[in-house]
């Protein structure tokens, strides 16, 4: 891989951030009321108002704000949130690793499953095999996740048979087996639909693949199925089921909010609706630039393993 | 070329014995069958040219020899024998043992045939590890080895590339030294040459009777092209619809052909000595069109996109000018990627451009200045009349665009204008009901040239019109167009890359390289002395068919 290609990715990722910042910061111009009444109140009288306003800076001009505010972030500062009279770094920090933890179980079990499922059915194509992935598949990607769930607390958590707990979160550090039990009913419920997606996605770049001219070639040589598959097919099909990950991942940050609720999974999706409620502006904006961040750099990611799967990418 | 070593060690089992075999493939609407009674025979050391247009069944029989064959294929008890081995009833096992070591194969396009993930070195030298059993460091070593005997110059630098990093001739070279790795009893090549630019394909074509001299290996070589094959076969079999109507030596079937599609196919073959075009205009014609100093820069980028990931522009085209007078044809030649199809598009109006275009006595120096009048008088016909016809519609609606779009002929007389002008191409008028995909190529073909004249335009452009047609078509489709000239005094511009043909049609031709004119001269100047290096090599790399040439 060419350095000059990841400094020119990682140029755009700053950029978009940049943006994402900026938009960000915009909400908080474009909502009625500002923090100083929020705080105070509906009963907050108007000089009270303009006395909190002037501490806390909010009658200075908007890019004196934005850039103040830009620069608290870059020192780790996120400010304080409005409600929970705690800084914003600290709610938002414990939040996103409780979160981490959920995304990151399920995007790995799904990826583990679904890219052997895919190559599998594109291998099978139009046998039983086939039939049933797609079926599967079609039915996994046609539930929302709050029907997955139910279904999924109904028959593992139900008093039948009581598998999993219904809800709740143990962390890692406290119990590796506790997190674990914990975590298959929301991380299964978040992979369902990926799981179909992605193994679809592989499926179909499989077959074109398996049909193009160089697999042809490569089986005309008298190569071993087992090597025309693994070392000519997989790497040409997986470059794009990467890129598909990737946007899956934007898919998982909206689908954890879902999930987290229904699950009462203390992460940045039960945080970000209970600053909704509550309108604690500081602790919004905080979530939303982690989850654009993540958002940024998942794809930079996959567009760096795009990069190793397929030469050609990396001097385009 | 031909009878190098028609007996290499007094083996008299041929290589190959192909005997009374048929394949059909089964489809919902009955079977359509691809070869009937197949005779054929590779002897030890010969060069079989299989010779046959698209659908005449050529390629299903390599398959059959490789045994990769679709689930859907047929076949009747006739006998494929390896050096007296039948290639039937054997487990795939048995075939994958076969494939690779014993018969391998050349393929059309090299740019496909070869995985763009891997490295070239890892892609040849995976047949040495697969059937001699070689770990993959003894492979690499013996693959520079190979490589270098298809005059590859730096072998060990390209064993490291990736498919994208090398070109196209140098690609086919890796795919012959895969295919002669194992020193297999017989290779099949599929149109080994087709793919490639006119230079290059010469090249490959003398790599393969070097090594073919070097190894006498036994080749079935197939192919469209009569007069490719006359340079690289000893034996010759036709092959069409399904059945070889002719076979012999290359000088019996060249010179006394004595089946009547042998002949066509024959007379078919563009040979510059026969002159099809119209009388050239007088010298004192005025010029129609007229190109000055015309550049195209492809790659333009926004501001953004500078920032973000700067690439280096690239010209399309290089201060080229370029007259047609009125009613004359004239050539353009290049290969793919000199710039050839970029000035069609300038001149039709479809790309924006630096320089000046006059056309009769109006100047346009952009893209935006061509207006109505000008795109009138200018029509283009394209290289694939599948993807420039709408298969969605009729060809009376195709046809009535322009006749519409221009006023050229009231509407009560529009169905009358679309018969005569389908009569002028050769096609019944019933045709004005069917759909694209009811015609065959060539008839698609003489639709789109038929909305190109529906304008009545004084310039057509005609690119590569005849490229993706059988070579029976393409005499067919170059002489209309040479008719429809004579009867309505239209000038032509006629891009190609085959320069026997638009040597048959030209009055002038003019030769493009790397997006620059190189040369420009009159038909009767082609093969003098003080040619342009390039134009010389480029005729060198076509001779005239041999039929004509013996």
């Amino acid at each position: 891989m060419t350095l000059g290609y990841l400094v020119r990715r990682l140029l755009a990722v700053i950029l978009v951030l940049f943006v994402v910042t900026f938009a960000v910061f915009a909400i908080t111009m474009i909502l009625p009321g500002n923090a100083a009444v929020m705080i105070l109140g509906e009963y907050g009288t108007d000089e009270a108002v303009a006395a909190l306003e002037s501490r806390l800076g909010l009658n200075r001009p908007w890019y004196i704000q934005y850039l103040d505010w830009i620069g608290g972030i870059l020192q780790g500062d996120l400010g304080q949130s409005l409600r929970l009279s705690l800084p914003v770094a600290d709610v938002v920090g414990d939040a996103f690793w409780n979160s981490a933890s959920l995304a990151v179980t399920a995007l790995v079990s799904v990826t583990v499953i679904a890219i052997p499922l895919g190559v599998l059915a594109a291998i099978k194509r139009g046998t039983v095999a086939d039939l049933i992935i797609g079926m599967f598949s079609y039915i996994g990607a046609s539930m929302p996740e709050f029907v997955t769930a139910t279904l999924l607390l109904i028959f593992l958590a139900g008093p039948a048979l009581g598998l999993f707990p219904a809800g709740g979160f143990v962390s890692l550090g406290e119990s590796v087996g506790g997190f674990s039990s914990h975590v298959v009913l929301p991380a299964a419920t978040l992979g369902l639909i990926l799981t179909a997606h992605i193994s679809r996605q592989v499926r179909s770049e499989m077959s074109e693949v398996l049909s193009s001219d160089y697999i042809r070639a490569a089986r005309l040589k008298g190569l071993r199925e087992r090597r025309v598959i693994r070392r000519h097919a997989l790497p040409n099909s997986l470059a794009p089921a990467v890129a598909v990950i990737s946007l899956d991942i934007g898919y998982l940050l909206g689908g954890i909010i879902v999930v987290e609720e229904i699950f009462a999974w203390p992460g940045l999706g039960r945080l970000l609706i209970y600053a909704l409620e509550n309108r604690d502006l500081p602790v919004i904006q905080a979530i939303t630039l982690v989850l654009a961040t993540v958002y940024a750099l998942s794809n930079l990611l996959s567009d760096i393993v795009i990069a190793i799967l397929d030469p050609r990418v990396r001097y385009a | 070329m031909a009878g190098a070593n028609t007996h290499g060690d007094g083996v008299d089992t041929p290589v190959l014995e192909v005997s009374g075999y048929s394949l059909s493939y089964a489809t919902s609407s009955g079977p359509i069958h691809a070869l009937k009674n197949i005779d054929l025979r590779v002897a030890h050391g010969q060069t079989h040219g299989l010779v046959g247009e698209s659908g005449s069944g050529k390629s299903s029989l390599a398959w059959a020899i490789l045994r990769y064959l679709p689930e859907n294929a047929i076949e009747n008890d006739g006998r494929l024998l390896l050096s007296g081995e039948s290639l039937r009833n054997r487990s795939l096992s048995q075939i994958l043992e076969i494939r690779g070591r014993r018969i391998s194969m050349v393929f059309q396009d090299p740019s496909t045939s070869l995985n763009p993930a891997m490295r070239l070195g890892e892609q040849l030298s995976e047949v040495l590890v697969r059937h001699r059993g070689l770990t993959s460091q003894e492979a690499l070593e013996e693959s520079e080895a190979a490589l270098a005997r298809t005059g590859i110059a730096k072998p060990r630098d390209m064993l490291r590339r990736y498919p994208h990093e090398a070109s196209g001739g140098e690609k086919q070279r890796v795919v012959i030294a895969t295919a002669f790795a194992c020193n297999p009893e017989l290779i099949v090549f599929d149109e080994p040459t087709t793919a490639l630019d006119t230079i290059t394909a010469q090249q490959i074509l003398e790599l393969f009777n070097q090594l073919q001299d070097e190894t006498s290996i036994s080749a079935l070589y197939i192919s469209h092209d009569l007069g490719l094959v006359s340079r690289v076969a000893d034996v010759v079999s036709v092959i069409s619809s399904g059945e070889i109507v002719e076979s012999g030596t290359c000088a019996e079937v060249f010179q006394t052909p004595r089946d009547d599609y042998t002949k066509a196919l024959l007379g078919a073959v563009p040979n510059p000595k026969h002159w099809l075009g119209v009388t050239e205009p007088p010298p004192e014609a005025p010029a129609l069109m007229t190109a000055k100093g015309v550049t195209v820069e492809y790659g333009r980028q926004s501001l953004v996109g500078q920032l973000l990931a700067p690439k280096p522009t690239h010209l399309g085209a290089q201060n080229v000018s370029i007259e047609v007078r009125k009613g004359e044809l004239v050539g353009l030649v290049g290969e793919s990627g000199s710039g050839k199809s970029t000035m069609g598009k300038v001149l039709s109006g479809l790309q924006d451009f630096d320089g000046t275009v006059r056309f009769g006595d109006r100047n346009f120096a952009r893209l935006s200045e061509i207006d109505r009048t000008y795109r009138r008088a200018v029509q283009i016909v394209f290289q694939h009349p599948d993807a420039s016809l709408n298969p969605r519609q009729r060809v009376q609606e195709i046809l009535s665009r322009p006749l519409k779009l221009y006023g050229i002929v009231p509407p009560e007389q529009r169905a009358e204008r679309i018969a005569n002008l389908l009569e002028q191409v050769r096609l019944p008028r019933e045709f004005a009901d069917r759909l694209p995909h009811q015609l065959s190529g060539g008839e698609k073909q003489r639709v789109a040239i038929a909305r190109a004249f529906a304008a009545e335009p004084e310039l057509v452009i005609c690119d590569e019109i005849t490229a993706s047609l059988d070579v029976s078509v393409q005499a067919s489709v170059a002489e209309l167009l040479v008719s429809l000239q004579r009867q309505t005094g239209t000038a032509c511009l006629f891009i190609t890359h085959d320069l026997n043909l638009v040597r048959q049609l030209a009055h002038r031709i003019c030769v493009m390289q790397h997006g620059r004119l190189m040369d420009a001269f009159h038909r009767d100047d082609a093969e003098k002395p003080d040619r342009n290096p390039y134009t010389r090599a480029l005729l060198k790399a076509v001779p005239p068919p041999a039929s004509q040439a013996a």
